[in-house]
């Protein structure tokens, strides 16, 4: 393999160092919602007096642990190229069963482990479903979500079941730990980890892989399957979790709880650079994503507009953003 | 066959029915060790499947498998790893947002322990990969570019620098050759030689009929499924080789039996 030196010698490399540019536009998702996301900031505090204050802000980081901590495990089930539209329903039903089963006299700590257990069956279920009988996640979840909306529906009646607000049940919602809503501390350990499972560990690897090439995973000697079926536990046991804050946060159970929670968990997600082809995925992105959703929700309240307006606007903005996403930062990836 | 050692691989009345078409039909292949098998055919006769029962990514509808005298039965491409068995698919099998050290150690990752937890080796993973490409000879500007940004050759040298990399017993490369340039090709035909003579079996896909006369011992020509031909690389040359592929063809549709016979030379 020798060449006439003069000709190929002395040539600049065609690689040069990555910029600070280079890797801005690489990670353009991230880049472009965090952008966003200091927009829509600056925006309302400008509009608005309330929203730049330490209780609104605090109160929006306790608002938005539900939707925090299901986009994370939802950031895991979208990079597999799958979909889980029954988190919502899962929310509802944990909520009206962690309030049932207090009011029956079940010890806190047992109601929880119980509501946990809960949402990985229903993602072993789906999970099973999914990746042993190659059933597509958005008609699997699809059914999950009426199926088990209805049980909430049937166990309550329709009603909210309360909770005793002296039982230590509801501290998980209400209580306050250094300066920090509880619920916002559970979101944040539980964020840093799925931070780190994502970016760090073989699992978090194989998930991107599923989403990037299924067969090539699989033929590299790992078994897809048993990742597909764990994506869905995680976001099973995500919606049991913020099932459980919210019926603390509230002190009662309502199987009405969480309609239409999983757009705006699949709307934070995306927002946040994941692909919905799979693949692509950032929980970063999937962190800001799921902020700008809460403060949008929160701005255009204290904006004074009809509530009703709040759905028409995060509708557009998530179109719009995304639009832009796609237009500005289409770089690193090839354009396809 | 004179020989007799123990083979490396051998596989017996191999078939795997796609639907209604039969992909492999009684199928076999022997593979001595050190030995570089060259299976050619028309396109669809059965190679890559034949190799992909091998790999484990397919499992057969009958058939057996030895390897060194053992009977195996592969469930999944883990279990033919595990008996070092590599394969270089025809479609590269590489995960495109996966950065080229992410995909050499795609499926058996270095870990370390943080607090008892394993992760990604990642400082590690990157220098060995940087350590693997060179030893190859492959030149990729940087381990951390995704595999989606790199040349049809690049990534083909991957997929190529992945199988060869982890100590393997058989080496599988289904048309491993077909985007690469003239240097690359001389580079992947001397690594085929090399590891031959350490021991290593090879099994070559490809339509390059001149490269098998520069590495093979021996060339199996598949039909339709079945084996047709199997000639000793110093018995034949590239016409009769044409001729056992393409001219099989004609010679089967009015016998309706594909009995060896031999064509011109
Ligand atoms: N997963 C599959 N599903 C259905 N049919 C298949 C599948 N894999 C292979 N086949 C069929 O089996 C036959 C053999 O395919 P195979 O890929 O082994 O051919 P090949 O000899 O490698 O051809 P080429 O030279 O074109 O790569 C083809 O007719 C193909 O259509
Ligand atoms: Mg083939």
């Amino acid at each position: 393999m020798s060449a006439e030196p003069n000709a190929y010698a002395g040539h600049q490399p065609r690689m040069r160092e990555a910029t600070l540019l280079d890797r801005t536009i690489a990670h353009g998702g991230v880049m472009s919602i965090a952008l966003f996301f200091i927009v829509c900031c600056l925006f309302f505090s400008v509009t608005t007096n309330a929203f730049l204050t330490a209780p609104n802000l605090l109160n929006i980081v306790r608002q938005s642990a539900p939707l925090l901590i299901v986009a994370a495990a939802m950031t895991f089930v979208i990079t597999t190229g799958g979909i889980d539209l029954s988190v919502g329903s899962v929310l509802a039903l944990t909520a009206t069963l962690s309030a049932a089963s207090l009011q029956a006299g079940i010890p806190w700590p047992v109601a929880i482990l119980m509501m946990l257990a809960l949402g990985a069956l229903v993602g072993v279920i789906q999970g099973y479903f999914i990746a042993y009988e190659r059933i597509p996640a958005f008609i699997v979840t699809l059914a999950g979500l009426s199926v088990i909306r209805g049980f909430a529906l049937l166990i309550t009646g329709g009603y909210s079941i309360p909770i005793e607000p002296t039982s230590p049940f509801v501290a998980i919602g209400r209580a306050w730990v250094f300066g920090i809503p509880a619920p916002a501390l559970i979101a944040t350990v539980v964020l840093v980890i799925a931070y780190i499972v994502f970016n760090e560990t073989h699992f978090g690897r194989y998930v991107t892989g599923v989403g990037a090439n299924a067969e090539a995973t699989r033929r590299a000697g790992v078994d897809t399957r048993r990742i597909i079926l764990w994506v869905y536990v995680l976001s099973g046991m995500a919606a049991a979790a913020a099932g459980i804050i919210l019926a603390a946060r509230l002190g009662s159970g309502s199987s009405n709880a969480g309609q239409g929670f999983e757009l705006d968990v699949i709307a934070a997600v995306v927002l946040g650079g994941t692909s919905l082809f799979g693949g692509r995925g950032s929980l970063a992105g999937t962190i800001l994503g799921a902020l700008t959703v809460a403060v949008l929700a929160n701005g255009l309240i204290l904006s004074h507009l009809s509530p009703f307006f709040t759905p028409i606007v995060t509708g557009f903005i998530i179109l719009v953003a995304i639009w832009l996403n796609f237009r500005l930062f289409r770089g690193g990836a090839r354009g396809r | 066959m004179t020989d007799t050692s123990v083979s490396r691989v051998r596989m017996t009345g191999i078939s795997k029915r796609y639907g209604a078409l039969q992909s492999l039909d009684n199928a076999s292949l022997d593979l001595k060790p050190g030995e570089v098998l060259g299976l050619v055919g028309d396109n669809g006769a059965g190679k890559s499947t034949i190799s992909k029962v091998l790999s484990g990514a397919v499992i057969p509808d009958t058939g057996t498998i030895e390897i060194d005298g053992r009977t195996v039965s592969f469930t999944s491409p883990a279990d033919a790893r595990a008996a070092r068995i590599e394969m270089v698919y025809q479609d590269l099998a590489l995960c495109d947002t996966i950065d080229v050290a992410g995909n050499l150690f795609l499926g058996r990752e270095p870990k370390r322990r943080l607090a008892g937890v394993p992760m990604l080796d990642k400082t590690l993973m990157h220098a060995r990969a940087r350590d693997m490409l060179s030893n190859l000879g492959i030149v990729i500007p940087d381990t951390r570019m995704k595999v989606e940004n790199l040349s049809g050759g690049q990534r083909q040298s991957i997929a190529i620098g992945r199988a060869a990399s982890f100590n393997p017993s058989v080496l599988i490369m289904d048309e491993p050759t077909a985007a690469l340039a003239v240097a690359e090709v001389e580079a992947v035909l001397e690594l085929i030689r090399t590891v031959s003579k350490r021991g290593v079996s090879v099994i070559l896909i490809t339509h390059r009929l001149q490269d098998l006369f520069l590495v093979c011992d021996r060339i199996q020509v598949m039909y339709e499924g079945r084996n047709v031909a199997e000639r000793r690389i110093e018995d034949t040359n590239i016409e009769e080789v044409v001729n056992l592929i393409v001219g099989r063809k004609f010679a089967a549709r009015s016998a309706g039996h594909p009995a060896e016979r031999s064509v011109s030379a």
